[in-house]
């Protein structure tokens, strides 16, 4: 099992596009997300009526956005017409009306400030948000950056392992492999303990680079999460191995990504699981990415110890003892079995 | 050792691979599987050394009766693509596959060199795989196969690719390990080849259609040349089919 865990991690650091892949890729992913999911310093345009009140006009001055005075009939044409306008604010008899564009970020943005202007006119209404996990002006990617901990932890090391592996099908090495007096146990965790050596050095540049450099907060000790991000690369391991059953050639390891990862990417805790229609949320189970995630989220965001994530580490062994047993059958069909 | 096949049989699927093949490899003998491409001698080798079971009738090598996990030790593999670990050194390669028959350390660094002068990769030793030619590979594919030292030694196609003159140095080479006493069935779809052997198997369409002495077979055909035997049975078929 030594040999065969010192071979793979030789083997794939003479392959640097492998250890780019498990090592670079991860950082640059994550440095994009924290760009594309970071606080944006985006202001929205809001447009008046011609003659509307001096004192709504400077109390939306006061906020962050650009405001311009027009004479309009329909706000709606108006809108289509402007391209740089976001949004319009009327005095309608009974109240008053927002015209947005669309729903998007900019348009919720738009709203918030207009909401926070029309508070100061009236302090009457003034509402205190707070929230028990979390603070109120935290960026897309401090809410949801314990993810992608999870997600590349899994992913990377899955393509990893299942490229290898039907390498080693279609190149005949496993054939050859198994018609040495090695026992299929020793096998598969050779290669898991190789490419985990891998995961080990991943998830600590993930982890130190997502804390230090990209000031992801985490409220629980990391340590439980690089445990967790282990756990979830040896099941990644062992998730690979398997796919690569049904592969013929790595080109069909990335066909595959669509039935294999991209589910998977929306039970990671993007979307919270009761809010999914139908009791689809109950297929999280069969997914190994809800229980690292779940765990992580634990972890990250409401502080919890082992106490709070044993369940899922527990969910992730167990998954990962499955697909060991069903490596160990596959590997069967080479010995006659 | 020798290897027994009696009426063996495999499909795959609907197809049956290998037809009530019956017959004995004799101990110490250079026994080549001879036949058209598809005919079978893959499957048959798959089938001597236990990667796959038989359907019907059994495989023995020696008294074990196959598939066997003890086996393994005493049999050396040479599959027809290479099976070579690209983004290695020829010299990990073999450190790699040594290791597994936990040869100790000292006696696995000696037997390297050894088989890497035998197949004459001494100069390349430390070149990853994936940089050799075609030969090349071939070469390192024989001496990781012959470097456990077994009693049995299986090569699928092990010259497909190699010019002359090298391929004149593998025969002599597997004349030498044989003078040591290993067993050795290798496939080929060279007619050539045949007369390096002891005996032949000559396998058409899944079916053993002839087992003899080389020199035996020769003498049944009119010119001295092997093909000759293929084209009697092709005939057989049609006329079974008409
Ligand atoms: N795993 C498999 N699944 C299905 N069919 C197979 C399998 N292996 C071999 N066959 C079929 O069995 C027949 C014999 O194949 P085999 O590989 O033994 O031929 P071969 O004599 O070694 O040919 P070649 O000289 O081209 O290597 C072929 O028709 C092949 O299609
Ligand atoms: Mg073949």
């Amino acid at each position: 099992m030594r040999n065969l865990a010192k071979r793979v991690i030789f083997q794939t650091l003479n392959d640097k596009r492998s250890v780019a892949l498990i090592l670079i890729a991860p950082l640059l992913i994550l440095t994009l997300v924290y760009f594309l999911l970071g606080d944006s310093d985006y202001v929205p345009t809001v447009v008046l009526d011609e003659d509307a009140q001096e004192q709504l006009v400077e109390a939306f001055e006061e906020e962050t956005l650009v405001v311009k005075q027009a004479a309009f009939d329909d706000p709606k044409t108006y809108i289509e017409d402007h391209e740089d306008v976001d949004a319009v604010f009327e005095m309608t008899p009974d109240g008053t009306a927002i015209t947005l564009r669309e729903p998007s970020t900019k348009s919720s943005k738009a709203v918030r400030e207009i909401q926070d202007a029309l508070t100061t006119l009236n302090p009457a209404v003034e509402m205190d948000t707070a929230f028990v996990y979390g603070e109120e002006d935290q960026s897309t990617f401090d809410s949801f950056g314990f993810v992608f901990l999870s997600l590349f932890s899994f992913f990377f090391v899955f393509i990893l392992s299942a490229m290898a592996l039907v390498k080693e099908r279609s190149g005949g090495t496993l054939e050859r492999l198994l018609m040495t007096p090695i026992k299929r146990a020793q096998v598969i965790l050779g290669y898991t303990a190789g490419y985990g050596v891998f995961a080990i050095v991943q998830s600590i540049f993930i982890v130190l680079y997502s804390i230090y450099v990209l000031g992801l907060a985490s409220i629980g000790n990391m340590a439980w999460v690089m445990l967790t991000m282990l756990l979830m690369a040896g099941t990644a391991v062992l998730f690979g191995a398997t796919i690569s059953v049904f592969a013929r050639s790595e080109l069909q390891v990335v066909q595959m990504i669509p039935f294999t990862i991209i589910p998977q990417v929306f039970f990671s805790g993007l979307i919270p699981l009761d809010l999914i229609p139908y009791g689809l949320g109950n297929l999280s189970y069969v997914m190994p990415i809800y229980y690292g995630a779940t765990a992580i989220k634990e972890v990250m965001v409401y502080g919890s110890g082992f106490a709070g994530i044993w369940i899922y580490l527990l969910g992730l062994i167990v998954y990962a003892g499955v697909l060991f047993l069903l490596n160990m059958r596959a590997l069967g069909k080479y010995r006659g079995h | 050792m020798n290897i027994q096949l009696t009426h063996v049989e495999k499909s795959f699927g609907e197809q049956l691979a290998i037809n009530d093949i019956d017959f004995t490899i004799q101990s110490g003998e250079i026994c080549c599987l001879l036949g058209p491409s598809g005919s079978g001698k893959t499957t048959l080798i798959r089938l001597m050394i236990g990667a796959l079971a038989p359907d019907q009738g059994t495989v023995r090598v020696g008294e074990t009766k196959m598939p066997s996990m003890s086996m393994l030790r005493q049999i050396g593999f040479m599959p027809q693509n290479d099976g070579l670990y690209e983004d290695l050194s020829a010299e990990a390669n073999l450190e790699f596959f040594g290791s597994i028959y936990k040869l100790g350390k000292k006696a696995l660094e000696a037997r390297i060199t050894e088989v890497l002068a035998l197949v004459d990769l001494t100069q390349d030793r430390k070149k990853l795989v994936r940089n050799f030619s075609g030969g090349m590979k071939k070469r390192l594919s024989l001496a990781i196969a012959i470097l456990h030292k077994p009693d049995v030694l299986f090569l699928d196609e092990p010259t497909v690719g190699i010019d002359p003159i090298l391929r004149r140095q593998i025969w002599d080479q597997f004349q030498t390990i044989r003078a040591e006493g290993t067993t050795i069935i290798v496939s080929t779809h060279v007619m050539d080849e045949v007369l390096e052997c002891d005996r032949a198997a000559l396998i058409y369409n899944g079916r053993l259609i002839a087992y003899d002495t080389v020199q035996h077979l020769l003498d049944q055909t009119e010119n001295g040349r092997v093909e000759e035997l293929f084209l009697i049975a092709g005939e057989q078929e049609v006329g079974e089919h008409a």
